[in-house]
């Protein structure tokens, strides 16, 4: 009997193995990433991103392209292209060159969302002038595509950039009184890559942009609990300080309604990591920390005034405008969107200034 | 008919039967409902899960007060009431209940490990070795149902941690305002939850094999009560992690969560979520072949050993038939329906019937 069942086991196993098809790493394309660019006759050029292992360690990056009329024929010319099989399980990052991103990404996305191999920690962003360029570089020793999206995971994590990736884009552009933001990424050097802003998407469509120097007030808007890091300078005094904000929260009120009418209000902690006065007394952390207050609410006023010009609700004030109303009328709040005020209170707070005064 | 008594050899202790219920109602239903829901009462619709868990309670009640009475099973009720014939007749069409169940679990669970991991998967050669691990477990009696049924929550129930992972992206605004749908769409929304929750029923067809079964009354009911907690706070945290028309596009909401999944030693949680949830699926065939198989030796005398292998030989060539998404959907669509039937409509109706005759037979 027992004979009976062994053999039975060491059948089924076999039979199992046979069911599906095996992928052995080695003879398979990795697409790590992967860029978008509109060509002349509306054709979209699609670049893949490979590693390739060499054997002395140091990754390497092979990249190729093909151009077709829609998305779906770019993954074939893609495949047709490759000598092995392309797999889409370890994408880390896909760029749209700035006109693709000016024409509509979603049908692009859709492959994205559509393939279940493909993670939702996927960062987006767009490339200023075109992907290829950005995607064609060598950066780092770890493999572009790691490198790239090291940086953006860097700087959503310490720094200025509002967090990001293909989860929060699809939620924010199927969310209903909120859209969509990218950062955009520029190649400086042959080497180096830089974030140089935020691309503000209206449906899919990037209609405006946000520069790097605003992106602080811009996390503080949109994050509920967000890091980074600002130079503030203080009027009368001719200093400047540089302030690492540690922990800031915002919190939204609905004050009144017909026209709508909402507080924002922003607490921040920091610490001052650079002044370039001589002594920092009480007196004048006070003072930095009023100049802070003074800035972030006239900047992040700016922001939002900025956004209702173009029709633009990144920080998604219909969102939450919605969770306060039954039976919210979108229709109607795209006209009341241009009518609301927003008022920003910002309570900051210095909590250390280093080792010396 | 009465029925002979289970010798207590073969009897499980009351407690057991937490699990029994709870493995039987978590299998695939809960890889996609919250979709299904929000369709009709938008992000209103936990309150509809909440809802139609409580009202489960109810028919929990009605089942032991009928198994109680006739001191047996569903054939013995069917027969307490309608008499052995009739009785025997309305009983054989559980058979073909718990069949199509076990059909739309394996064929589900199936599709899922195509679409998500293994796209030329064979439908016959999975069935083949599934079904046989069933019939094997089958062979070795009810305590080892229930012993499957027993692991087959405890072990994969830390899945439910990893859910966390999609907390971090939670905005509970999403929820907000509570009610905004009417009285009529959070009804039909709990009508939608029933291909999720069905499986409660079974202490209908195991109610003989329990020492003492009355005492399992409570343990059946907390087993309902912990499995309707787990898909309120999972349809939460989906509502909150998902925006609405996002969801709506969302065919397994569940699945596509352990997408934001990240830990060090795997880069993608899905595989190991999906091949853990194999042992989810288990005790639902097992208990399905066991239950149907069980009322063929009473109602026809078959041999359980003979039946089984001619029920799940049955499951193996009518699963060839559901080969794409539409038929797939038809089948648990249907499966959905029967068993609102069966547990809001014929188990109701079943509970006042014997009432009735008692009061008849008493007099």
């Amino acid at each position: 009997m027992i004979a009976k069942k062994f053999i039975l086991f060491i059948v089924v196993s076999l039979l199992m193995a046979g069911c599906v098809e095996k992928e052995i790493i080695d003879d398979v394309n990795i697409e790590m990433g992967l860029g978008y660019d509109l060509k002349e006759d509306d054709k979209i050029e699609g670049t893949v991103m490979i590693p390739v292992f060499n054997p002395d360690k140091r990754i390497g990056n092979f990249t190729f392209s093909a151009t077709a009329t829609s998305a779906r024929d770019l993954l074939q010319e893609i495949q047709r292209k490759s000598a092995q099989p392309v797999v889409t399980g370890s994408l880390e990052i896909a760029l749209f060159g700035e006109e693709m991103a000016k024409k509509g990404v979603i049908e692009l996305i859709d492959s994205f969302e559509r393939d279940a191999s493909i993670g939702a920690r996927v960062y987006l962003a767009v490339g200023e002038g075109n992907a290829k360029d950005i995607l064609s570089g060598t950066y780092g020793n770890r493999g572009n595509a790691i490198h790239l999206s090291d940086l953006i995971k860097q700087n959503t994590d310490k720094r200025n950039l509002p967090k990001t990736n293909l989860h929060l884009f699809l939620f924010d552009h199927y969310q209903k009184g909120k859209d969509p933001y990218m950062p955009i990424l520029k190649k400086l050097e042959a080497e180096i890559i830089d974030i140089v802003g935020v691309a503000l998407f209206k449906g899919d469509k990037m209609v405006h942009t946000i520069p790097a120097d605003k992106m602080f007030f811009f996390k503080l808007l949109t994050d509920k609990f967000s890091q980074g890091s600002f130079k503030i300078k203080v009027r009368e005094e001719e200093e400047q300080a540089a302030i690492r904000d540690l922990d800031s929260k915002n919190k939204f009120k609905l004050t009144k309604r017909d026209p709508y009418s909402i507080t924002v209000e922003i607490k921040i902690e920091g610490i001052i990591r650079e002044y370039t006065g001589q002594m920092l007394t009480p007196a004048m952390i006070k003072k930095i920390e009023k100049e802070l207050e003074n800035t972030v609410n006239e900047e992040c006023s700016t922001l939002i005034a900025d956004f209702q010009g173009h029709g633009v609700d990144p920080i998604g004030f219909g969102h939450f405008i919605k969770s306060k109303t039954r039976g919210f009328d979108f229709k109607k709040w795209e006209d009341d969107y241009k009518n609301l005020t927003v008022h920003v209170k910002t309570d900051a707070k210095i909590t250390e200034v280093g080792i010396v005064e | 008919m009465s029925q002979q008594p289970v010798p207590e050899r073969l009897q499980i202790s009351p407690f057991l039967v937490l699990y029994l219920i709870m493995s039987m109602q978590i299998g695939i239903g809960v890889l996609g409902y919250q979709r299904i829901i929000a369709e009709a009462a938008g992000y209103d619709a936990w309150i509809s899960v909440l809802g139609a868990g409580l009202s489960i309670h109810i028919i929990i009640w009605m089942i032991y007060k009928i198994c109680g009475t006739v001191d047996g099973d569903i054939v013995a009720a069917n027969a307490y009431v309608f008499g052995k014939k009739i009785g025997n007749l309305v009983s054989s069409f559980f058979i073909i209940y718990l069949l199509i169940f076990a059909l739309a679990v394996l064929r589900t669970f199936i599709e899922v490990i195509q679409v998500w991991m293994f796209p030329e998967l064979s439908i016959f050669w999975f069935s083949l070795v599934f079904l046989i691990l069933a019939v094997y477990i089958v062979f070795g009696g009810f305590r080892t149902v229930t012993g499957i049924a027993f692991f087959c929550i405890v072990l994969p129930s830390y899945l439910l941690l990893t859910f966390s992972f999609a907390l971090k992206y939670a905005d509970f605004r999403n929820l907000l305002p509570i009610f905004d749908h009417s009285a009529k769409d959070l009804i039909t929304s709990a009508y939608k939850m029933s291909l999720t929750y069905i499986g409660f029923e079974i202490p209908l067809f195991f109610y003989p094999f329990i020492k003492d079964a009355p005492k399992s009354q409570k343990w059946a009911h907390l087993g309902v009560f912990l499995t309707t907690i787990i898909y309120t706070i999972l349809a939460i945290v989906t509502f909150t992690y998902f925006s609405e028309d996002q969801l709506a596009k969302s065919i397994w909401a569940t699945l596509e969560m352990w997408k934001i999944v990240s830990m060090p030693f795997v880069e993608r949680f899905e595989y190991i979520g999906i091949a853990n949830w194999n042992l989810i699926i288990l005790p639902n065939i097992c208990i399905a072949l066991w239950g149907s198989s069980m009322i063929l030796k009473r109602a026809f005398k078959l041999r359980q050993k003979k039946g089984v292998i001619i029920l799940a030989l049955f499951c193996l060539i009518a699963i060839n038939f559901f080969d794409t998404r539409a038929k797939i959907n038809f089948l648990n669509d249907w499966t959905g329906k029967i068993g609102f039937g069966v547990t809001y409509l014929y188990i109701p109706f079943l509970f006042i019937a014997t009432m009735i005759v008692k009061k008849v037979k008493n007099k």
